[in-house]
């Protein structure tokens, strides 16, 4: 079985880092000081075809969009245990999800693949949009946010999520592409080691023009116009002190409100 | 004569929530700007969510499908996109639900429209239709605009749009529309309904929640510690069921419960909307979280910047001294 996985590249900007700040451009933000990461979804992605390579054989492929410091997270791709991985050299940051799309499928219709794998969604800009798009772009079957999956003979069963935790199952006839929610599996960890090792794998690097697709063909539908940080709304009292003394001061809120 | 169109979902003989936030949203957008709002239902029995469709809608278009029982994104998109390509509403209004999301992008593929997901917020200035999103979790709001298009699509997030009671009292048509398709590159195969768990924490007064910030398995003892110290019950965010560090049974959220304690005592939470959709019927929050700009602080009533790791140990001795 033939799996491609599309990966992507964030800044990490989760509850470890408090400094987010909008870059001269008023259109992106900096990201000198943020560490970059693989995006959390696209690495459960990435499990789950390595897992299914390991119990079918087959092949699993990496690719992703985005300038040559992305190759970072294909080596990680590639040491994890896909067998080779792909770089469109673009710098897709400012792309919306419909141009992404368009690149990525000119990409993976020239692969062999049974099986596609986007994570849901990024944790940058979280649209959730473009593997659905890509499935819709290359003329088969998808599922969005699946949490487990089966692949059997021609077919794929899988349970999506809905809210309130309850799930949907469908059965789709392969090729078919899914997008990955987090916790379907526990993505392995990855060494140093392992990486260094990785390099003997091949990363290819093609471009735009070897895809067949030309600037102009990649219009935007959808413009970012520009960033703000988000107003902090209703503020929290800040109780403040040593651990020590902030707790001591929240015990006596907690007895005077009648939780205690 | 302009036309807004909302999608709406149901599953299980009831409305989604987000489908009457949209429409909420539909009718001030249509009222602005003097378009109609047309809402459009597909399934078997559609035609039991007609009247409750027009309190907002100019129109409903109910389509009876008997091979639909509930909403999903193939039979609705093959149904849709005739109808977006016929009628070319000027914007359609879906929820950013777990059928929208597994249906916009499709849909707009489909019928070549722009598309913005997961929108805060929908404005029209001088005919020009413009939507924010928050991005980079939650720490920046980013507005867009669209290419020149006779159609866009926009889904809103859950919760953002607050449900306002329509009157408008519209007309309801009724069409029969059966799909030569058969789906069979898609099979739905049915249900699992949520795990039922010994502990309900919808019932809960006192919910001690621990988030990403708890590190480990081993440190959820400490919370427990504390949760029994104030006489209240476990639950978490997402991250921790998804490190198998608890039950599935205590997520608080948008794939988890919704809850409404007393107190919500959120430990090493950044207060991701997928969290917070679940907990705003709380009494009174309090967020202990090591990063001051984490968007819990924004909701929370008290809150505590420093380590949960140091705090919760001399909390539970605090409230255990109080007791005694």
């Amino acid at each position: 079985m033939h799996t491609v996985v599309a990966i992507k590249q964030v800044p990490d900007t989760s509850e470890a880092v408090d400094v987010v700040e909008i870059d001269t451009s008023g259109k992106d933000i900096k990201k000198e000081a943020l560490v970059p990461k693989i995006n959390d979804w696209d690495e459960y992605a990435l499990e789950e075809a390595v897992q299914w390579k390991q119990k079918l054989g087959g092949t699993v492929t990496a690719v992703t969009v985005g300038p040559s410091e992305w190759d970072d997270i294909l080596r990680r791709a590639l040491a994890m245990g896909a067998d080779m991985a792909i770089r469109i050299d673009e710098d897709a940051a400012a792309m919306d999800c419909y141009t992404v799309a368009k690149i990525l499928t000119a990409l993976i219709s020239r692969l062999p693949y049974n099986l596609i794998m986007f994570g849901a969604q990024s944790e940058d800009f979280g649209s959730g949009q473009l593997g659905c798009m890509v499935a819709e772009m290359l003329g088969i079957p998808h599922a969005t946010l699946v949490v487990s999956l089966h692949v059997g003979e021609g077919e794929v069963r899988v349970s999506r999520e809905l809210e309130g935790g309850g799930l949907e199952l469908y059965t789709l006839r392969l090729p078919a592409l899914l997008t990955i929610q987090t916790g379907i599996n526990r993505p392995r960890y990855v060494s140093f080691a392992s990486i260094k090792k990785a390099r003997e794998k091949e990363l290819k690097v093609t471009s735009l023009s070897e895809l067949g697709l030309s600037n102009e063909a990649l219009t935007p539908m959808v413009r970012l116009e520009k960033l703000e940080l988000t107003p902090t709304g209703k503020k929290a009292e800040l109780i403040s002190g040593s651990a020590e003394e902030s707790a001591t001061k929240l015990a006596m809120i907690l007895k005077d409100s009648g939780v205690i | 004569m302009a036309e807004i169109l909302v999608v709406a979902e149901h599953r299980k003989q009831s409305l989604a929530d987000v489908s009457l936030e949209m429409l909420t949203k539909g009718r001030h957008l249509a009222d602005q700007v003097s378009a109609e709002l047309l809402a459009v239902v597909i399934g078997k029995d559609v035609n039991r969510y007609g009247p409750r469709l027009a309190q907002w809608a100019d129109k409903v278009l109910a389509v009876k499908n008997d091979q639909l029982e509930d909403s999903q994104a193939e039979p609705y998109q093959k149904t849709l996109a005739p109808i977006i390509k016929e009628r070319k509403p000027k914007l359609v209004l879906i929820g950013h639900s777990s059928f929208g999301m597994d249906l916009a992008p499709a849909l707009a593929v489909d019928v070549g429209a722009p598309l913005a997901t997961d929108c805060t917020n929908i404005a029209i200035d001088n005919g020009t239709i413009t939507v924010t999103r928050a991005i980079y979790n939650g720490k920046v709001n980013a507005l867009y605009s669209f290419a020149p298009s006779e159609t866009l699509i926009v889904t809103g997030r859950p919760g953002e749009f607050l449900v306002e009671e329509g009157q408008k009292g519209g007309s309801i048509e009724e069409i029969e529309y059966l799909l030569d398709e058969e789906f069979d590159y898609k099979r739905f195969e049915g249900y699992i309904e949520p795990e039922v768990s010994e502990v309900d924490i919808t019932k809960a007064e006192v919910l001690i929640a621990v988030g990403r910030g708890i590190k480990d398995k081993g440190n959820i003892e400490l919370a427990e510690e504390l949760a029994s110290a104030l006489g209240g019950v476990l639950a978490c965010s997402r991250p921790v069921v998804d490190y198998g560090w608890l039950p599935s049974g205590h997520q608080v959220g948008l794939s988890g419960k919704t809850v409404k304690p007393k107190l919500y005592l959120a430990l090493g939470i950044s207060g991701a909307f997928q969290h917070m959709v679940g907990l705003r019927g709380s009494n009174m929050i309090v967020a202990i979280n090591k990063d001051a700009k984490a968007p819990i602080f924004a909701d929370a009533d008290y809150g505590i910047v420093d380590d949960i790791l140091k705090v919760i140990p001399i909390l539970t001795q605090r409230i255990n001294d109080l007791k005694s």
